[in-house]
């Protein structure tokens, strides 16, 4: 009996301190089977492929060659030299630098106002008491269930005068609801005791915010500041709907433009044949490598943030 | 332990009563969007007599006489860059007006715009005023259409592709409120105060009209037929293959081509042309007795539906066609993985321009048309404008002139200065010229334009050899000679149709079904069930539809 109730780590000599599980399996289960740990290996090594192969074959093809693309009929996945034409050509069009620039200001400025506007509501709506807060949250919940439509909407940018302004990608969608949800949640589990405290040393309630909650929620205000990140970089219909003027295209609604240049549009039944408009389409390494231009800040920026992700959205979410 | 939220919770009873509220508002809202959409959705038919009567008489512009001319809808034909050209305008278009903006659609990287752009100010120099065009991309013109449309924000000089009009919810009504009418400055005669206007071919012209009044200025098609089967003949003639003539031909073909091995399949998508090979209509028939017959009626519907359900079956498919709509075919093709595919003819010039200079053997050519079911193929097509352009309402008759004469100067006919200009540019800035006078882009010239004028102005069609592409003139008017006898009648010509609303949304859904069984996701034997949903879901109210346009006009 005793045997068998003893510590299965045997005391080492010297007074080392028990070497660690490297597997930290509690010591209930069982060791896995070589063929569940092979099935598993193989699964995961699919799903890794699944989402690195497309990216692999993105990037390879923005480094290739003309005749490579041509003798594999469209997407590379094995290089065959590196000929970085495709980038000089998207970097001296002065399109794509002017897109770039126009879509991390709009990225930059966006997240700092959606960050502050969450911020400043979520904390409102999550203190017991605060004026007209029923009303309030009422009217945030209500966009996740009725959208205020196309035409509505640019009748109140255009209105607003923000039409051809780079405004008109940020405040239509300045705040999105699940993240104030998500934030607000987060904030509510601050406990009411530290806040307390803070009141009885004479506190007032942007001070409580700066110093006391916005620390103790650093978590979830990276996960929404990268939701609200991501979103201002990938975002594309609004500058359809609000921006005629090209030179301050985003740089999704160009990379659209150049992944379906010369494309001819086909309407129920017939090609139409566009004069003038197929005479030069960008070769599939100029689209590729735009691809790459647009896909690399956000991976980039991703592995920083990481780290905060699982708390920031579980607490959000679980609390709820 | 964290104390339970009070106060601003959102409690079940709480959630409820929002989830009731929230249900309603959405029940309203959907009633809303209902209403919006029921007013014109039965559609309408303008009748062809009240059609003519607003038309522009027609006056042709004799500016250089063509190599080969061209025949009712079939372009004339250019084997030669002209050594001289003219000066087609001589007055400047503007007229001391303020910018004028513009917006039309591009598909491909957008140029600079103006003030940035050494080609608008080139070419707005030459108009005497400034036009500020703002390209929007074509894929998803009609989402910015509908907003601008209904929220009543339009530019001064407005193109709309043709089949984004089915797309916009009570276009006609938006023609009527947003769009001046030209009917009174260029009715008849009117008309030859703009010259090129007038150019302008009748049939194109036809489909300007929206209820009885002149509302838009055409930009006329360069070629009726909607699709052409394209083969890669250097391939086929190296692997000493000939033309097919008939079905199984076409089959052995393929079979002969395909070789999943080294990654070739003879076919991408060709099910258009494989129904034209049968002698099926585009849409509609009149039936022997009277009325209307729908394709899916028509037995030789079922042949061609059979028949290339077999090339899929058989393996003859490239992989990609199979496997999506949105498969790059055109990129499979130059590469020689697929050696047929349909496509508009419009894609011929500029694939073989471009390839020929990878590969100097490439050689893109129709198969040449042949009927499958002992009688005679039947070739789709219309002449149906790309573009329409509308001018913005209310802006006073000094300025629908100015309008008016800016887009005369844009249908400068080839052979112009004014075309040369507005197609290439400025020479040695925007263009060099090869050794037989044609004009090559610049890399300045590929950035700066953006058929900025070209898509708002229409233009006499016209095919012109260049350099790189040696045989194409010929080529494609032969082809066109050849089978423009094959072409379809259209039996609507010259009526204005407004599609019922059903109609329209009708046909994806049945084209998906379609897809599936070719595929061989379903049975062939589906198309019995799938022709009569369809026809019970809308179809037999299209019917009623177009026999009482054809009625209406004593057709």
């Amino acid at each position: 009996m005793t045997t068998q109730l003893s510590d299965p780590v045997p005391a080492t000599a010297g007074g080392r301190p028990p070497r660690r599980r490297r597997d930290r399996r509690p010591p209930w289960e069982e060791p896995p089977t070589p063929l569940g740990v092979f099935g598993k290996g193989v699964v995961l090594t699919l799903l890794v492929a699944a989402v690195l192969v497309p990216l692999w074959a993105v990037l390879v093809t923005s480094l290739a060659s003309r005749e490579t693309i041509d003798a594999a009929g469209g997407m590379v996945l094995v290089p065959r030299e590196v000929d970085p034409s495709a980038y000089v050509t998207i970097f001296n069009g002065g399109q794509i630098t002017r897109a770039v620039w126009v879509s991390t200001v709009v990225t930059v400025v966006g997240t700092t106002v959606s960050l502050v506007l969450t911020v400043l509501a979520a904390y409102g709506l999550s203190r017991p008491g605060s004026v007209g807060h029923r009303g309030l949250l009422f009217f945030f919940l209500l966009t996740f269930l009725v959208f205020p439509g196309l035409v509505p909407s640019y009748l109140v940018v255009t209105g607003l005068g923000l039409k051809d302004s780079l405004w008109s990608l940020i405040l239509p969608s300045a705040i999105s609801v699940f993240n104030l949800v998500v934030v607000r949640a987060f904030f509510m589990g601050v406990p009411g005791e530290l806040l307390d405290s803070a009141r009885i040393d004479g506190a007032g309630e942007l001070r409580i915010l700066t110093r006391i909650v916005l620390p103790l929620s650093k978590a979830v205000v990276a996960v929404v500041g990268l939701f609200y990140a991501v979103g201002y970089w990938n975002a594309y219909f609004n500058s359809v709907l609000y921006l005629d003027d090209n030179d301050k295209f985003p740089i999704q609604r160009v990379l659209q433009s150049y992944i379906l240049a010369g494309q001819s549009p086909s309407v129920s039944g017939a090609a139409v044949s566009l004069p003038g408009v197929t005479a030069y389409p960008p070769t599939l390494a100029v689209k590729m490598a735009v691809v790459v231009v647009t896909v690399v800040p956000a991976v980039l920026v991703y592995p920083f943030v990481q780290r905060h992700f699982t708390k920031g959205v579980i607490t959000g979410a679980v609390k709820g | 332990m964290t104390p339970p939220p009070q106060g601003a919770s959102t409690d079940r009873r709480t959630l409820l009563r929002l989830l009731g509220l929230g249900a309603a508002a959405t029940a309203g809202g959907a009633a809303l969007t209902g209403c919006s959409k029921e007013a014109g959705s039965s559609g309408s038919a303008t009748r062809s007599d009240a059609i003519r009567a607003v038309l522009p008489a027609h006056r042709p512009a004799d500016l250089l006489k063509p190599d080969i001319p061209g025949e009712g809808p079939i372009p004339d034909g250019y084997l030669g860059y002209p050594r001289q050209l003219v000066d087609a305008v001589t007055e400047q278009p503007g007229r001391g007006g303020g910018t004028i903006r513009s917006m039309s659609p591009w598909w491909g990287p957008t140029p600079p715009t103006l003030g940035n752009n050494s080609y608008l100010a080139a070419v707005n120099a030459k108009l005497g005023v400034d036009v500020s065009p703002s390209l929007q991309d074509g894929t998803t013109y009609a989402d910015k259409l509908n907003a601008m449309l209904g929220a009543r924000d339009v530019p001064d000089l407005l193109s709309v592709p043709n089949w984004e009009v089915d797309k916009v919810a009570r276009f006609s009504d938006a023609v009527r409120a947003l769009f001046e009418d030209l009917t009174d400055h260029l009715r008849g005669d009117a008309a030859a105060k703009y010259p090129y206007l007038a150019a302008l071919p009748t049939g194109a012209w036809e489909y300007s009209v929206w209820g009885g009044r002149l509302a838009a200025v055409p930009f006329p098609t360069d070629g009726p037929f909607a699709w052409a089967l394209f083969q890669r003949r250097d391939l086929v003639v190296k692997a000493g293959l000939a033309a097919p003539t008939s079905p199984a031909e076409l089959h052995e073909l393929g079979r002969e081509l395909t070789d999943p091995a080294k990654g070739v399949w003879a076919f991408g998508s060709v099910f258009d042309m494989v129904q034209q090979f049968y002698g099926c209509q585009q849409t509609w028939r009149r039936k022997p007795g009277g009325g209307l017959e729908h394709k899916f009626e028509n037995p030789a519907y079922r042949a061609a539906l059979e028949f290339t359900a077999k090339l899929f079956a058989d393996g003859l498919v490239h992989p990609d066609t199979v496997a999506s709509k949105g498969a790059d075919e055109k990129q499979l093709f130059k590469a020689g993985k697929i050696i047929m595919f349909q496509d508009g003819l419009g894609a011929w010039q500029g694939v073989q321009g471009e390839q020929s200079k990878v590969l100097p053997s490439f050689d893109m050519q129709p198969v040449p048309v042949f009927g499958a079911s002992g009688g005679p193929a039947v070739i789709w097509g219309s002449e149906k404008p790309i573009f329409f352009t509308f001018l913005r309402k209310g802006l006073g008759a000094d300025r629908v002139d100015e309008l008016l004469r800016v887009l005369n100067w844009c249908a400068a006919p080839f052979g112009s200065r004014e075309f040369e200009l507005r197609e290439y540019g400025v020479e040695g800035k925007h263009f060099t010229r090869a050794a037989d006078g044609s004009p090559l882009p610049t890399d300045l010239g590929r950035k700066e334009l953006g058929a900025q004028y070209t898509h708002i102005g229409g233009r006499v069609p016209v095919k012109v050899r260049s350099g790189d592409t040696p045989n194409f003139v010929r080529d494609y008017l032969d082809y066109y000679r050849k089978n423009i006898g094959l072409m379809e009648k259209d039996l609507f010509a010259g009526i204005k149709l407004e599609l019922p609303a059903n109609w329209s949304k009708l046909l994806q859904p049945t084209e998906d079904k379609i897809r599936d069984i070719l595929r061989g996701r379903r049975p062939i034997g589906d198309l019995d069930g799938v022709a009569k949903e369809f026809l019970a879901s809308g179809g037999e109210e299209g019917r009623a539809f177009f026999e009482k346009a054809l009625a209406d006009n004593g057709r």
